[in-house]
């Protein structure tokens, strides 16, 4: 079975955020790399935490994806959950603006 | 511009504060996400790709500069400094916080703007033509009936949970810049024989995953029947239109499975119903609804002015613009202006707070105060003084807002795909970036003419690809985002579904196989003026297939 983290979206922010869970305590970090990450009965404790995470309404939505380890930490398999741990993989306007600005 | 009367101010107003409610009962917990769904639904709130994504209406197209500003402080004060303007006229920001989005609402009800009717199940922002009462081809000015049909649909009691969203769009002109054709409802204002005006009234079009082109259900309809007749319409579509599943939702699907006759005959003999109802447009409504859309004060000027004309001669930029970019107008001496929004510096339709402020001032400045935006992603200066031109396009291009390419194929609609869209199965910016940079020579982009390029990121279609000459669409294959070509659609008045030529470039291949296709245009086509739709559907599919997979 793959190794999967959780993942779902801040009630407040609507921000990607992501499930670690450190002895039994959770907490929502954007950074995927330092998301708790596991298989089975780990993934079975990562569910029930994310759940109830949703029910006290941290979160939205919460589900699992695919990880795969790397020395820098986890990294997601599908390109669809790449972009959602990273944004947009263009720039925003506002950069891109400033960036042709400083080109020209 | 219409007007908000009091009662409309007071229905935005309550309707703010209901939202508040259940945002502030959200964040408590008092309301799950499944109940709080469908409310913020409601109100023009998705939930993203990364973060919510707040839709806000742009009836028909047009905005006021001071509209235009307040859409700018939203950009600055509650999102990431920019806005996207999408195929349906409309504006999404891509970053608010649930807890702000209240306060946006509230600040959006002082310039007479809302959230409503741009997602869930209803009748959403009506859309038309971005030269609506300036176009040299109108019949007439379409917007007095966009605004009776905005206010008609508004919280329609009946219409409020439709089997499935419903889009509306109208043309007053011979020329149709609304794709009036793809719409769940098109109306297309046309004169009969007697020299009375009315509608041709089609019903059934749609993209998404089975594109359909509209289907004439009446080819006259006076207009002051057009309120009854559309109630009639979604009388017989809420009542038989499917709710069992949601890809055949859709009216298309109804009037395809129902067949054309039968449908007709369903509306017509619900409409014989009601067609006298307190819904028929009489004289007075007519009179009452035309004064918010009166002609301006316009000058008796020239359609000549020496300075432009010498700047024409003397600066090759100026004379690109203002070849690419700027339309006849209805009256002498104003011209329409293009601000194109497709740049090699931003996305499709992307605008940054700092670019609204200061359209709004040109506005002011050049065009009488307004702002239309166009199903193409871009936005218009309807009423431009021709001696003002030289000025304009000067500061139009301090902003980046004036690359000489309306129509042609730099012009790229396209959704916003997976870099910000929940749905997505492949990026599509970056491929309209790509297109962009490959095909930057303006003589090349000149000796191409009028063709379009739409890109989708998935099979909604929200980037309009099936009615592309060119369309492209991403698809996700085994984890890769691939992407289709579809060749020989159009949105126009030609209105025609584009065909799927062959399996699916990889991203890295999809530039060069536009660039095939362009080429076998240019070697194939009658002489220059023969236009990329024109030469395909001579030619057809064989030398396009022969070229991209020989
Ligand atoms: C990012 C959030 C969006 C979501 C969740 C979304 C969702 C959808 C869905 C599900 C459909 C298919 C509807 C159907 O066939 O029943 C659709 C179609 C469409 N959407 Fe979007 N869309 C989004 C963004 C946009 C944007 C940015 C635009 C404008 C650029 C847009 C304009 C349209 C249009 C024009 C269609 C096709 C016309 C039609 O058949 O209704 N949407 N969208
Ligand atoms: S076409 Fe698909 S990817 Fe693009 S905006 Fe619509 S739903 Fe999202």
């Amino acid at each position: 079975m793959a190794l999967q983290v959780y993942t779902a979206s801040l009630l407040k922010e609507g921000l990607v955020a992501y499930l670690t869970l450190e002895n039994g305590n959770p907490s929502w970090t954007p950074d995927i790399r330092l998301a708790t990450a596991g298989t089975d009965s780990e993934l079975e404790a990562l569910k029930l935490a994310a759940e109830q995470s949703e029910l006290e309404n941290h979160v939205v939505a919460p589900y699992a994806i695919d990880v795969l380890e790397t020395e820098a930490g986890y990294i997601a398999s599908t390109k669809r959950e790449q972009i959602r741990a990273s944004g947009p993989t263009i720039r925003l306007p506002q950069d891109a603006v400033r960036a042709s600005r400083k080109a020209a | 511009m219409y007007q908000y009367s009091e009662q409309d101010h007071q229905l935005l107003l309550e309707r703010v504060a209901q939202f508040r409610g259940q945002v502030e009962r959200r964040l408590k917990g008092d309301l799950s996400e499944e109940e709080f769904k469908h409310q913020r639904l409601r109100n023009g709130l998705y939930l993203q790709l990364h973060a919510y994504m707040l839709r806000v209406a742009i009836p028909y197209g047009l905005l006021s500069s001071d509209q235009m500003r307040t859409l700018a402080h939203i950009a600055r004060k509650y999102d990431k400094g920019y806005g996207h303007f999408s195929t349906r006229q409309n504006i999404q920001y891509n970053w608010p916080k649930l807890e702000d989005v209240p306060d946006i609402l509230d600040d959006l009800a002082k310039v007479e703007m809302h959230a409503i009717q741009t997602s869930g199940n209803c009748i959403r922002n009506t859309t038309s033509d971005p030269l609506a009462g300036v176009a040299r081809d109108e019949v007439e000015d379409p917007r007095p009936y966009c605004e009776l049909i905005r206010q008609w649909s508004t919280f329609h009691p009946e219409f409020n949970f439709l089997p499935r969203k419903f889009k509306i769009a109208v043309s007053g002109a011979i020329h149709d810049r609304a794709a009036v054709a793809v719409h769940d409802i098109g109306l297309r204002l046309i004169k009969n024989d007697g020299g009375e005006t009315g509608f041709e009234v089609l019903v059934g079009g749609g993209l998404g995953r089975t594109p359909m082109i509209g289907k004439t259900i009446r080819s006259f309809l006076p207009k002051q029947d057009m309120l009854t007749y559309l109630e009639a319409i979604l009388r017989v579509y809420n009542q038989l239109g499917r709710r069992d599943n949601l890809y055949k939702a859709r009216i298309k699907i109804l009037v395809h499975e129902t067949g054309e006759e039968k449908f007709r005959e369903l509306v017509e003999a619900e409409w014989e119903k009601i067609k006298t109802s307190g819904l028929f447009i009489r004289d007075e409504d007519f009179a009452w609804i035309k004064g918010f859309f009166k002609d301006p004060e316009y000058e008796n000027l020239l359609d000549q002015d020496g300075n432009y004309e010498n700047l024409l001669l003397s600066n090759l930029d100026f004379a690109r613009w203002a070849d690419k970019n700027i339309e006849l107008h209805k009256q002498s001496g104003y011209r329409i202006v293009y601000l194109s929004l497709k740049t090699a510096h931003q996305p499709p339709g992307d605008v940054t707070a700092d670019q609204m402020d200061a359209i709004a001032d040109l506005a002011d400045k050049y065009s009488l105060g307004q702002i239309r935006t166009t199903h193409r992603q871009n936005l218009v200066l309807s009423d431009v003084k021709l001696k003002d031109l030289p000025a304009l396009w000067e500061e139009l291009a301090a902003l980046d807002l004036a690359t000489p390419n309306y129509n042609h194929v730099t012009d790229i609609i396209s959704c916003p795909g997976l870099d910000y869209c929940a749905l997505a199965t492949a990026r599509s910016i970056p491929i309209s970036q790509a297109i962009t940079a490959r095909f930057d020579d303006y003589d090349y982009v000149n000796d191409l003419g009028d063709v379009s390029i739409n890109i989708s990121g998935c099979i909604n279609a929200c980037g309009h690809h099936h009615v592309a000459n060119i369309g492209i669409l991403g698809v996700n294959k085994k984890g890769t985002e691939v992407y289709q070509l579809t060749l020989g659609g159009s949105a126009r008045e030609d209105a025609a579904i584009g065909k799927i030529i062959g399996p699916a470039f990889e991203a890295d291949e999809i530039v060069d196989a536009i660039d095939k296709v362009l080429s076998v245009y240019l070697e194939n086509r009658e002489d220059p003026e023969e236009t990329f739709l024109t030469t395909y559907r001579r030619v057809g599919q064989p030398l396009f297939k022969e070229r991209l997979y020989g």
